[in-house]
């Protein structure tokens, strides 16, 4: 079964007085140890489609499952939940908090979970993307690379379903980019994970499983690998 | 073991903590602000302590004295024994002293003359603060005189004044007495130098307080006086004393007042810290929300960081107050250390107290505006 599933999904927003139609009904899904890439022209509503996929942004039209169930008409704080269990994001400009070091930056969205203890996992999660001797750097003391590796442990604290990647190849240089990409597929088959990612990048096309071309908010091609 | 090892337990705290000392400028300012509305407060609040401590303790023998004279529809020119026996029934264990009273010349050595006022009185130690010699508790011969007076007769102690046809030796000089009325030249005799005086001009009640003289005055009004009747005139200034509790209260408040100007506005500033700040993080609240914090957990958050604020600065605040105090006492009321005691300590606790809710206050709508900021918008900065 899919993990993530899009049905006819429709996202229109204003902007001004403009009614924006950013996706027009588009059909989606993507299963656990697989990697989809999601690549498009600037505007062809990649990024909106990859807000909905992680929950971060309702459609207006149309269906969202995660995992079967149907979860289109959640609450923010349902949202939030299901985010929190089963979504992990890494960001193009890594976004870590600069006040916390490399381990507390990967157990941050267990942080707050004072049932279950992450920090064992935040460590070895670490030592498998290769920082095992960076745990107490803080991300000022990090170069990009290193940055993005701790982004993706962090997005894997939580053992989700999902790991969605918004260019997460964008701010690194080549050589950083394909290592990068070679730890995301070794993780997505370690972790059992359904990668998403969004890029510009064509070198990413060599590590996907299958890629979703977007053109004006309608998927124009699937191109299995 | 530091103080994030410790707040790692309380997630909101650690974030708070770190979040704090990312800008240490900003955090000391936002918190100086703080420190200076409590010193404001404080300050403020225990300078009126000191003053109204100091008032009560100047004016308190004043206001717990009551004193008894004949009224307009007395049988006769003064005061009974009858009467001050019935007195000190009502009086319990407050003194009472009946005192007769007369004018005289007093002549000097070189011929200088100066007129004073004759007071025969037992319990001369009650009524008279001796400020030389022995204030005796029964006032049997020898006489006590104002220093003032002794000064400019030339007199000392040991010295014999002479009063209608007998001579008294000065046993002890009168200081200023207390209350109203004092400064002048006064004589004080026993009670047998003016015995051809068959009453009492008048009788003075000594009471703990001022609550108990005004019970006194009731009960003396009520046993001697009956309808519109004035048998004797009963007089107290506990009501003076109230009068003056209530404006040093008025003061108070006003300078209270004061000071919660500048605490209100360091709020304010406190106010803007804390939204420039969530503002500036807007995008990293955004990844929080989008890796799964909750609405509340970040709510939290950030209340945690104004009331850390409010903490800081409520405590330096306090601390300096506290410094403050002790010169404001020193200076007002010559001993430091009564800043101790609850009436003026408490300000310290007022100002503590009112600095954290202040920032909580000011934290409220920064937290709730960044926590409900939904993750998409916040994420794109």
């Amino acid at each position: 079964m899919n993990v993530i599933e899009l049905e006819d999904v429709v996202k229109r927003y204003r902007s001004g007085e403009e009614i924006i139609e950013a996706l027009k009904g588009v059909d989606f899904q993507a299963d656990r140890g697989e990697m989809v890439t999601v690549i498009g022209p600037s505007g062809s509503g990649k990024s909106t489609m990859l807000n909905i996929i992680g929950l971060l942004d309702t459609p207006t039209e149309g269906t969202v499952r995660l995992d079967g169930r149907n979860v289109t008409d959640f609450s923010e704080d349902e949202l939030t939940e299901e985010r929190r269990s089963g979504i992990g994001f890494v960001f193009q400009d890594f976004h870590l908090l600069p006040m916390l070091t490399a381990t507390e930056n990967v157990e941050l969205p267990s942080m707050w979970d004072t049932s279950v203890d992450r920090h064992d996992r935040a460590i070895d999660l670490l030592e498998r993307v290769g920082l095992g001797d960076r745990l107490e750097h803080t991300p000022k003391q990090l170069s990009g690379g290193q940055k993005q590796r701790v982004a993706i442990a962090r997005a894997l604290i939580n053992e989700p379903d999902i790991l969605l990647a918004d260019e997460p190849t964008g701010n690194l240089d080549q050589d950083t980019g394909e290592t990068i990409l070679e730890e995301l597929t070794r993780l997505k088959e370690e972790e059992d994970v359904a990668i998403v990612a969004v890029t510009h990048d064509e070198q990413m096309l060599q590590y996907t499983d299958s890629t979703v071309r977007i053109v004006d908010g309608v998927i124009q091609e699937v191109v299995p690998a | 073991m530091s103080v994030a090892d410790v707040l790692w337990r309380f997630p909101s705290a650690l974030m708070a903590w770190r979040n704090l000392g990312r800008n240490r400028v900003r955090t000391g300012l936002a918190a100086l602000g703080i420190v200076i509305g409590v010193i404001a407060i404080a300050s403020l609040g225990m300078a009126g302590a000191a003053i109204q401590q100091q008032a009560t303790t100047d004016l308190g023998g004043l206001a717990s004295e009551v004193t008894v004279s004949a009224g307009e529809d007395s049988e006769q020119d003064g005061l009974t024994d009858d009467q001050v026996a019935e007195m000190r029934a009502i009086a319990g264990d407050a003194p009472v002293v009946p005192q007769k009273s007369n004018a005289t010349r007093l002549t000097s050595r070189s011929g200088e003359e100066v007129f004073v006022s004759v007071t025969a009185v037992e319990q001369a130690n009650v009524l008279y603060n001796v400020t030389t010699g022995d204030s005796p508790d029964r006032l049997e011969s020898g006489a006590l005189i104002s220093a003032s007076t002794a000064e400019q007769l030339g007199l000392e102690i040991g010295d014999p004044v002479e009063y209608d046809g007998r001579l008294y030796r000065i046993r002890g000089l009168i200081g200023s007495s207390q209350g109203f009325g004092g400064g002048g030249n006064e004589l004080v005799l026993p009670l047998s130098a003016l015995s051809d005086q068959q009453y009492y001009d008048s009788v003075t009640i000594e009471a703990s307080d001022g609550d108990q003289a005004t019970a006194i005055s009731d009960g003396l009004e009520e046993r001697f006086n009956e309808g519109d009747e004035e048998v004797i005139s009963v007089t107290n200034f506990a009501g003076v004393q109230d009068n003056i509790d209530s404006f040093l209260n008025t003061l108070n408040l006003a300078l209270l007042g004061i000071g919660s100007i500048s605490l209100v506005v360091a709020s304010v500033a406190i106010l803007n810290v804390m939204l420039m700040s969530t503002i500036e993080r807007r995008g990293e609240i955004g990844v929080l929300r989008a890796v799964g914090i909750r609405r509340g957990e970040v709510l939290r958050m950030i209340l945690t960081e104004a009331a850390f604020l409010g903490v800081i600065g409520g405590f330096l605040g306090a601390l300096v107050s506290l410094g403050v105090g002790m010169l404001m006492f020193d200076l007002i009321a010559d001993d430091a250390l009564l800043v101790f005691g609850w009436s003026s300590f408490r300000y310290l606790f007022y100002g503590f107290g009112f600095a954290v809710f202040a920032s909580l206050l000011s934290g409220l709508y920064p937290a709730w505006k960044a926590a409900n900021d939904r993750p998409v918008d916040a994420l794109r900065g």
